[in-house]
C-alpha cells in the first residue's frame, strides 16, 4: 500500500514538472512568439517589399551600425564598472559600503527618458550646466563637451544599464564559495593575484550574463538615443523603428516589423554568442557547506579607494538626480536656481490630481504582477536551462531573449493586432494585456539574473532532496529556491522597476482604467512640463528608497536592491 | 499544484471578466489634445448628455495613428471618433472607407474648407510657428520668417523642430514650405544643423539657451505663457503661419467601437458649436468658426492667423507623404 502511494505521488511530481513547462513555454508562444512572427510574416506580404525597402536605406544601415557600436561600449564599459564596483561592495571592507550598493543601482530606478534629460541639461553642447563650469574653471574657450554624440551616447547608456551588470554580479559574488580564493591565498597569492586568477573566472558566467543584459538593454532603448542621439542627427535600431510606427500607416508597421527582425536577429545572437563563449564551464560556487565569502581588508588603500568610488558615485548618480529633483522645484528652467525661482507647484500636482494616485495604484498591480509572473517563469526556465540535458533547453532562452530584445513599441503593437479577439483572444484594453507586454518585454532581466544564480549551485543538493523523498516541487521550493533567494528577489525588482514607469507600450496599450504612472510621466513629459515629470521621476524614486529601506531592515539585510 | 491551478484559473477569469459591464451607451473619442482641455470639457459634456457615456482617449497624433493602424490590422477600432492630425489624414481614412458621412447643421458657420459629404469637418486650427526667448535673445537679431530659420546661418545648431515622420503638424508644415522654397529648404535645414526633437524638449531649450528659435505649434507657448508665467513669445513669420484646421471623424458602425453613430452626431454639432468652440479656445488653439467665440490667451486675431496662412495643398500632402518624408530623411537626417 505504501509503495503504491509513493509511486503515484512520483508520477503526480512529474506531472507538476511536465505541466509547469507546458504552460510556460505556451504562454511564451501565444503572447511572445506567434505576435511577434504574425508581424513578421505581415511584413513578408506584398512580396517581401517591406524587406527590400528597408535594407536599402543606407539611414537604416548606418543606425544598426551606431546600435551595434553603442550597445558593445555600453556593454564594455557597464562590465569594466560594474564589476570593481561589485567586488569592492561585497568582498572588501571599503567605507560605507552598505550604502553604496543601494546608491550604485539607483540610476536603474529612475526612467531612463527622465535621466536623459538631466544629462542633456548638464553636458549639452551650447550651455550645459556642468560644460560651461568646466569650461570656466580650466579656461577653455569652448565647451569641452558633447553630449550629442557616439561618445556622449555610450555615456549616458552605460551610466544607466550597468546597474544590470552590478546587480548581477555582486548577487552572485556575495554567494561564492570562498574556498577556491583561501587555496589561492594560502598557496601564495596576493589580492589581485586572486582576484584576476580564481574570483574573475568563477565569476565569468556572471559577468557574461551580466553583460548581455546590458547589451540588449542599450540596444532596445528608446528614450536616451531619442533625446541624446537625435540632435547630433545619430540614429539607432530602435529611433528608427518608432521613426517608421509613427508613420502611423499599415505600411510603416510593415517596415517597423522588417527592421525590428534585425534586432530581434542581433539580440539572439549574441546571446548564443555568450553562450558558445561560457560553454561548458560552469563553475559550482555553492556546495553543501555554508558560505560567508572573506572579506578582503584594504587597509591603507581603504581611503583613496572610497574618494574615488564616491567621486563616480557623485558625478554618475547624484549629479543627474540632483538635477531631476532641483528641475522638479524650478520655475523657470532658463534662470538660476534661486528662491524667487522655486516653486512647490509641480509637486502640487502629484498630490491634487487624483488620476494619478489611481495610476499609481495600476502600475504597483501591473508590475508586481509582472515581476511575480516573470520570476516564477525565470526560476523554472533557469532550472531547465540548468539541471536537464534536454536537447531542447536552449528553447526558453530563444523564446525569452526574442521578446526582451524586441522593442517595446513594436511587442504592443504585434499585442495590439494578435490580441484584440482576431485569433478568438481579447484581452486589449484591459490591465493583463499590459502585464503581459512587461513580462514579455522584461523576463529576460529576471531570467539572466536566477540563471546565473542557479548555475552556481551544485546539483547534489536537489538531489539529496530527492534520495530523501521530497518531491521535485518540494526539493525545488526547499532547497533551490532559498539558496538563490537573493537573485529572486534582485531578479523581481529588475523586472518591477522598468515595468513601473515603462512608458512606450503603455501609451498604446493603456485604457481609461488602465492607465499607469508611465502613461502620466508620458503626457506630462510631452505637456511640455520638464518639472511635473521630474517631481514624479523623484517622487517615484523616494517610494523605491523608502521600500527599500523598509525590506532591508524587516529582513535584517538578507534583501534589498 | 493547487495554488497554481487557483492563479491560472484567476487568470482566465481576468480574461472574461474583462468585458465591462455597458451601462450607458459608449463612446470614445481618441484625441491628441491636451488633458487639461479634455477635462474641462468632459464636465461639460456630462451635463449635456447626460444619458451618454463618452470617454477620451489622449495621445501624441503618432501614437494615435500608430494604434489605428494595428487596431485596422485587426478589422476593429477601439474608439468610434477622432480628433487627430490634419486633413491629410482625414483624406486617407476617407479613401479607405471607415469614416461616417454626416452633414451637421453647424457646417454653414465654418470659416474653413470641410468635406462636402459630410465625412470630416475642421474642429480646431493649430499653427505652427517660430518662438524665442526674450530673456536670453532679442527679437530683432532674430529670423522673421521660416525662410531665414534654415538660411540664416547665424543660428546654426541653435535651432530645433518636430520631426515630421512623428507629428503630422510637422508634416504638414514640410509640404507647405516645400512647395514655397523647393526641396533646398530642407539642404538648408541640414546645413543649418537643425535638431528634430519633441516639442517638450524643444521648449526646455529654448527656456535653457541652448536653442534660439525653435519651430514649434503656437498652443505649446501660449499654454506655458498662461500656466507658467513663461516668458517665451512667439513670432508669426512674414512668409505665412502654417495653419493646421485639425479634424474631428466618426468612424462608421462597421469599424467602430460601439456603433454609436447617432450619437457621435450629436457630438459633432457640440464641438462645431460655440459653445464647444470655446473650449478649444481655453486649450489655447484657435477656432475653426466665421466668428470665433474669443481668441486663444495672448495669441493674435483668429482671422487675422487665417489671412496670414502660408497655402497648403492638402490633396497634394497625402499624395506626396512618402516623398516628402523620405526627402526630409535623406537631407536632414542623413
Amino acid at each position: 500500500m505504501k509503495i503504491v502511494s509513493r509511486n503515484n505521488s512520483n508520477l503526480s511530481n512529474l506531472d507538476v514538472k511536465i505541466v509547469l513547462i507546458f504552460a510556460i513555454v505556451a504562454f511564451l508562444v501565444i503572447f511572445s512568439v506567434l505576435p511577434m512572427s504574425y508581424l513578421v510574416f505581415r511584413s513578408f506580404i506584398g512580396g517581401a517589399e517591406s524587406f527590400g525597402r528597408i535594407y536599402t536605406n543606407t539611414l537604416n544601415w548606418n543606425a544598426l551600425k551606431n546600435t551595434l557600436v553603442t550597445a558593445s561600449l555600453s556593454m564594455i564599459f557597464g562590465v569594466m564598472i560594474a564589476f570593481p564596483l561589485a567586488w569592492l561592495v561585497g568582498r572588501t571592507d571599503m567605507y560605507g559600503r552598505k550604502f553604496f550598493r543601494t546608491l550604485f543601482v539607483m540610476t536603474y530606478m529612475v526612467p531612463p527618458y527622465v535621466g536623459a534629460m538631466a544629462w542633456l541639461r548638464l553636458l549639452n553642447p551650447r550651455v550645459g550646466t556642468l560644460n560651461v563650469l568646466i569650461a570656466n574653471f580650466l579656461g577653455l574657450s569652448e565647451n569641452p563637451f558633447n553630449i550629442y554624440s557616439i561618445p556622449g551616447l555610450v555615456f549616458v547608456l552605460t551610466t544607466f544599464y550597468y546597474p544590470y551588470a552590478f546587480i548581477t554580479i555582486s548577487r552572485s559574488m556575495e554567494k561564492m564559495d570562498p574556498s577556491l580564493e583561501e587555496a589561492a591565498k594560502i598557496s601564495g597569492a596576493g589580492t589581485v593575484r586572486t582576484l584576476l586568477k580564481i574570483t574573475l573566472p568563477v565569476m565569468l558566467p556572471s559577468i557574461v550574463a551580466s553583460g548581455l543584459l546590458v547589451f540588449i538593454a542599450a540596444a532596445s532603448c528608446y528614450g536616451i538615443p531619442s533625446i541624446i542621439g537625435a540632435p547630433g542627427q545619430i540614429d539607432t535600431v530602435t529611433t528608427r523603428i518608432i521613426d517608421y510606427v509613427y508613420v502611423g500607416s499599415s505600411e510603416g508597421l510593415s517596415d517597423a516589423a522588417a527592421l525590428a527582425v534585425s534586432l530581434m536577429l542581433i539580440a539572439n545572437l549574441v546571446l548564443y554568442f555568450s553562450a558558445f563563449v561560457t560553454g561548458d564551464r560552469h563553475y559550482t560556487t555553492i556546495s553543501g557547506k555554508s558560505t560567508h565569502p572573506n572579506i578582503v581588508t584594504l587597509g591603507k588603500w581603504n581611503i583613496p579607494v572610497t574618494i574615488c568610488v564616491s567621486i563616480f558615485a557623485f558625478i554618475v548618480i547624484i549629479l543627474p538626480f540632483l538635477t531631476v529633483a532641483m528641475t522638479s522645484f524650478t520655475k523657470n528652467l532658463g534662470k538660476a536656481f534661486t528662491p524667487e525661482n522655486l516653486t512647490l507647484r509641480y509637486w502640487n500636482i502629484l498630490f491634487t490630481r487624483k488620476p494619478l494616485l489611481n495610476s499609481l495604484k495600476n502600475s504597483v498591480i501591473s508590475a508586481s504582477a509582472a515581476a511575480t509572473i516573470g520570476v516564477g517563469i525565470s526560476c523554472v526556465m533557469a532550472w531547465v536551462a540548468n539541471r536537464t540535458r534536454s536537447r531542447f533547453r536552449a528553447v526558453p532562452d530563444f523564446l525569452i531573449t526574442l521578446g526582451s530584445g524586441t522593442p517595446s513599441v513594436v511587442i504592443a503593437l504585434a499585442l495590439i493586432m494578435t490580441m484584440s479577439g482576431r485569433f478568438g483572444l481579447n484581452i486589449y484594453n484591459t490591465l493583463l494585456i499590459m502585464i503581459i507586454a512587461y513580462v514579455i518585454k522584461y523576463l529576460l532581466m529576471g531570467m539572466r539574473t536566477i540563471a546565473a544564480a542557479m548555475s552556481q549551485i551544485d546539483a547534489s543538493l536537489e538531489e539529496a532532496a530527492l534520495i530523501s523523498g521530497a518531491s521535485w516541487l518540494k526539493s525545488f521550493v526547499r532547497v533551490t529556491l532559498p539558496l538563490i533567494a537573493p537573485s529572486v528577489v534582485a531578479g523581481w525588482f529588475l523586472i518591477f522597476m522598468p515595468s513601473f514607469y515603462e512608458l512606450t507600450m503603455s501609451t498604446l496599450l493603456y485604457s481609461t482604467d488602465t492607465k499607469t504612472i508611465g502613461y502620466e510621466l508620458f503626457t506630462y513629459q510631452t505637456y511640455h512640463s520638464q518639472q511635473t515629470a521630474s517631481a514624479i521621476a523623484t517622487g517615484i524614486l523616494i517610494i523605491v528608497i523608502l521600500v527599500n529601506y523598509v525590506l532591508s531592515k524587516l529582513s535584517g539585510d538578507k534583501f534589498s536592491i | 499544484m493547487r495554488k497554481f491551478m487557483i492563479m491560472v484559473m484567476a487568470l482566465m477569469l481576468m480574461f472574461f471578466a474583462s468585458e465591462a459591464f455597458a451601462a450607458k451607451p459608449k463612446v470614445v473619442i481618441y484625441t491628441s489634445m491636451y488633458e487639461d482641455v479634455i477635462e474641462a470639457m468632459t464636465q461639460t459634456l456630462q451635463e449635456k448628455f447626460p444619458d451618454y457615456d463618452v470617454e477620451f482617449f489622449y495621445g501624441g497624433t503618432g501614437t494615435l495613428q500608430a494604434k489605428i493602424a494595428a487596431e485596422l490590422d485587426a478589422k476593429k477600432l477601439g474608439c468610434d471618433m477622432l480628433m487627430v492630425a490634419d486633413p491629410s489624414y482625414s483624406l486617407e481614412l476617407k479613401q479607405m472607407g471607415i469614416l461616417h458621412a454626416y452633414v451637421s447643421e453647424q457646417a454653414k458657420n465654418l470659416a474653413l474648407d470641410y468635406d462636402p459629404e459630410g465625412y470630416w469637418y475642421p474642429v480646431r486650427n493649430l499653427n505652427m510657428v517660430l518662438a524665442f526667448n526674450p530673456e536670453n535673445y532679442s527679437r530683432e537679431n532674430l529670423p522673421k520668417t521660416f525662410k531665414e530659420f534654415a538660411y540664416n546661418s547665424d543660428l546654426k545648431a541653435a535651432i530645433s523642430m518636430p520631426n515630421p515622420l512623428t507629428a503630422g503638424t510637422a508634416l504638414v508644415a514640410i509640404s507647405a514650405l516645400k512647395d514655397k522654397y523647393g526641396y533646398e529648404y530642407f539642404d538648408k535645414l541640414s546645413e543649418n544643423r537643425v535638431m528634430v526633437e519633441s516639442g517638450s524638449v524643444a521648449l526646455t531649450k529654448l527656456e535653457t539657451g541652448e536653442c534660439k528659435v525653435i519651430m514649434i505649434l503656437e498652443e505649446s507657448v501660449l499654454k506655458k505663457r498662461e500656466e507658467e508665467d513663461s516668458a517665451l513669445e512667439v513670432i508669426y513669420p512674414e512668409d505665412g503661419v502654417i495653419c493646421v484646421p485639425s479634424p474631428i471623424m466618426t468612424i462608421n458602425d462597421k469599424y467602430s467601437a460601439h456603433a454609436n453613430s447617432k450619437i457621435c452626431e450629436e457630438l459633432t454639432d457640440w464641438f462645431l458649436s460655440p459653445e464647444g468652440q470655446s473650449y478649444i479656445v481655453k486649450g489655447w488653439m484657435h477656432s475653426v468658426l466665421k466668428n470665433p467665440p474669443a481668441i486663444p490667451y495672448d495669441s493674435i486675431n483668429t482671422a487675422e492667423i487665417f489671412t496670414r496662412a502660408m497655402p497648403v495643398d492638402w490633396v497634394k500632402c497625402l499624395a506626396e507623404r512618402t516623398e516628402l518624408r523620405t526627402n526630409f530623411e535623406d537631407r536632414v537626417k542623413k
